[in-house]
């Protein structure tokens, strides 16, 4: 019996071992001048410097925070309005809405891209508009997320039970929907839109074959200096890794004090 | 009454103008086009057979399914081992691996092809460690094969199936162990007939989500490789975006190809979990 846990422990170790690894290769690479030898030398900043005096990284960095807003927010809306209406007046409907917020999930972004390139390139106006492709695209790939996320949240509150008391008590169901219900699930929403912000921050396919060059978000711009420069990306990477850790563990507090509070209700 | 539940309807609107215009007829415009020539329009079938007799398409659909199938065995196999462990280990370093999975869950695409290449590629630290000490091994090691890049998506598809199977570890009762214990069945025995049988579905499935996964995977082949290696996803972009005229028609033709590997996949986990869940497959 003890030489089993033995076992998952040595197990458990090389996992982590071969999952960090790749990182603080990195992050020793961007910190020394030289490492062509096993011990590296020279200790220096200058790659980071060097990055962030770079107004490019900058303007990357600006867009991929920008390119964020309008997708998560406007797929948060659509998704709770249409939840609100399928659970509480249409249940027959709510396995349609299922299927169509699941497609994104195994069509992934290659194909996504393309299709909705081919559509709307050749027009003019509105939507041919690189940008509002590109939101459009982010609003569909972050949709299962959203969508269960949201769901999740309203079943763990109860919705329909919630909305019939706040009828008794004289409140209209839209009414009851947006003060009772919509804050009650607030934390449900933050964390499932925060995953959003890290699809959103880590993707490259979509904005690559739809913005071209009009949008760059940082893993464009780590592709761009990884061509030239590799002591300078390897200080891109460790900033662009430290913003996704930070994101990561914003979601897994929130998450930890979402059950907490539910095991206390 | 009735009048007043459809005005709810309204409310569906915009969800229902968001998916149509950027979900569905975006994606029935590509089944559409593939069967639509990119020389006159007219209607033909004749990309599907430009996609199965031209070389560099059977190379890329070879390498796509080989690549995404290794990977996602490693994965599977090294996910079910790790969250095994977790199951009997818990604790401290249980967390730590928890709070590590997470974290890193998110780490592909560009950065996770740049981290190897540092560490693996021709002049890669590793490498360099490896001519040193004289481990062949390592100095010989080819990141730009499709061993290579098999390796490189064992990395990502790790936390992903981990993540992924570590809750269907709950389902197994730590007195089925006891139980099986007590009938003179050792550990590897138990898990041979009691838990991987039990688990089998949670595995199948967290298997047809990997295969998704690495077929899709766009970012980390592109960065490392471009062309060199020919794959479905950058042959798909590439019909797409890049210098030459859009080809609607090969593109879409390539795209039906490799959704229709995912669904074949997602039918066979299904088919197969069917079966453990009845239980026919246990004798």
């Amino acid at each position: 019996m003890k030489k089993r846990k033995g076992l998952s422990t040595v197990f458990i170790v090389i996992v982590l071992i071969w999952l960090l690894v790749p990182l603080l290769v990195s992050l020793i690479y961007s910190l020394f001048e030289n490492w062509a030898g096993i011990v590296p030398k020279g200790f220096t900043l200058q790659a980071y410097a060097s990055v962030l005096t770079d107004p490019q990284f900058g303007k990357a960095l600006l867009d991929t925070v920008l390119i964020c807003i309008v997708p998560i927010l406007l797929t948060n809306v659509i998704v709770l309005l249409a939840l609100f209406v399928v659970t509480a007046y249409f249940p027959r409907l709510e396995k349609y809405v299922q299927i169509i917020c699941m497609v994104p999930y195994t069509v992934q972004g290659v194909i996504l891209s393309v299709s909705i390139l081919s559509l709307y390139v050749g027009g003019k106006g509105f939507f041919a508009s690189r940008v509002v492709m590109l939101t459009g695209a982010y609003c569909i790939i972050i949709l299962p997320y959203v969508y269960q996320g949201i769901r999740n949240s309203m079943r763990s509150v109860n919705m329909p039970m919630l909305l019939d008391a706040a009828q008794m008590l004289g409140c209209s169901r839209i009414e009851a929907f947006f003060k009772v219900v919509v804050p009650n699930i607030m934390s449900g929403i933050i964390v499932s839109s925060l995953l959003a912000v890290g699809i959103i921050f880590g993707d490259y396919v979509l904005i690559r074959n739809l913005a071209g060059s009009t949008v760059t978000n940082l893993q464009m711009y780590l592709y761009q200096v990884m061509k030239a420069d590799s002591r300078k990306s390897s200080a891109t990477f460790i900033l662009i890794m430290l913003v996704m850790f930070l994101i990561t563990t914003v979601v897994l507090v929130l998450k930890a004090k979402n059950d907490k509070g539910k095991k206390e209700r | 009454m009735k009048k007043k539940r459809s005005i709810y309807l309204l409310a569906l609107l915009p969800f229902l103008v968001l998916t149509v215009m950027y979900e569905i007829i975006p994606l029935i415009g590509v089944v559409i086009s593939s069967f639509i020539s990119d020389e006159n329009g007219a209607v033909t079938a004749a990309n599907y057979g430009t996609v199965f007799s031209k070389l560099l398409y059977q190379k890329a659909m070879q390498n796509s399914l080989k690549i995404s199938t290794l990977s996602s065995l490693a994965g599977i196999l090294i996910a079910f081992l790790g969250a095994r462990s977790y199951y009997e280990k818990r604790g401290k370093l249980g967390q730590i691996f928890m709070t590590i999975l997470n974290m890193v869950s998110n780490f592909a695409g560009i950065p996770l092809a740049f981290a190897y290449m540092i560490l693996l590629g021709n002049a890669g630290v590793m490498v360099q460690l490896g001519r040193k000490m004289g481990i062949d091994a390592l100095a010989n090691f080819n990141l730009y094969s499709s061993n290579g890049m098999t390796f490189m998506y064992i990395y990502f598809q790790i936390p992903l199936a981990t993540l992924l199977l570590i809750p269907a570890f709950d389902g197994i009762r730590k007195e089925w162990q006891e139980a099986a214990l007590l009938l003179g069945a050792g550990k590897g025995t138990f898990w041979l007939k009691v838990g991987i049988p039990v688990l089998m579905p949670s595995i199948l499935s967290t298997f047809s989500v990997l295969f998704a996964n690495a077929l899709a995977a766009y970012a980390t082949a592109y960065a490392l490789m471009m062309n060199m290696l020919p794959l479905l996803p950058i042959q798909i972009a590439g019909c797409f975006v890049g210098d030459v005229k859009m080809q609607r028609g090969l593109g879409g033709a390539l795209s039906v190809v490799m959704m229709l590997m995912m669904v074949v996949m997602i039918f066979i986990t299904n088919t197969i979990s069917r079966r453990f869940q009845k239980g026919e497959a246990v004798k």
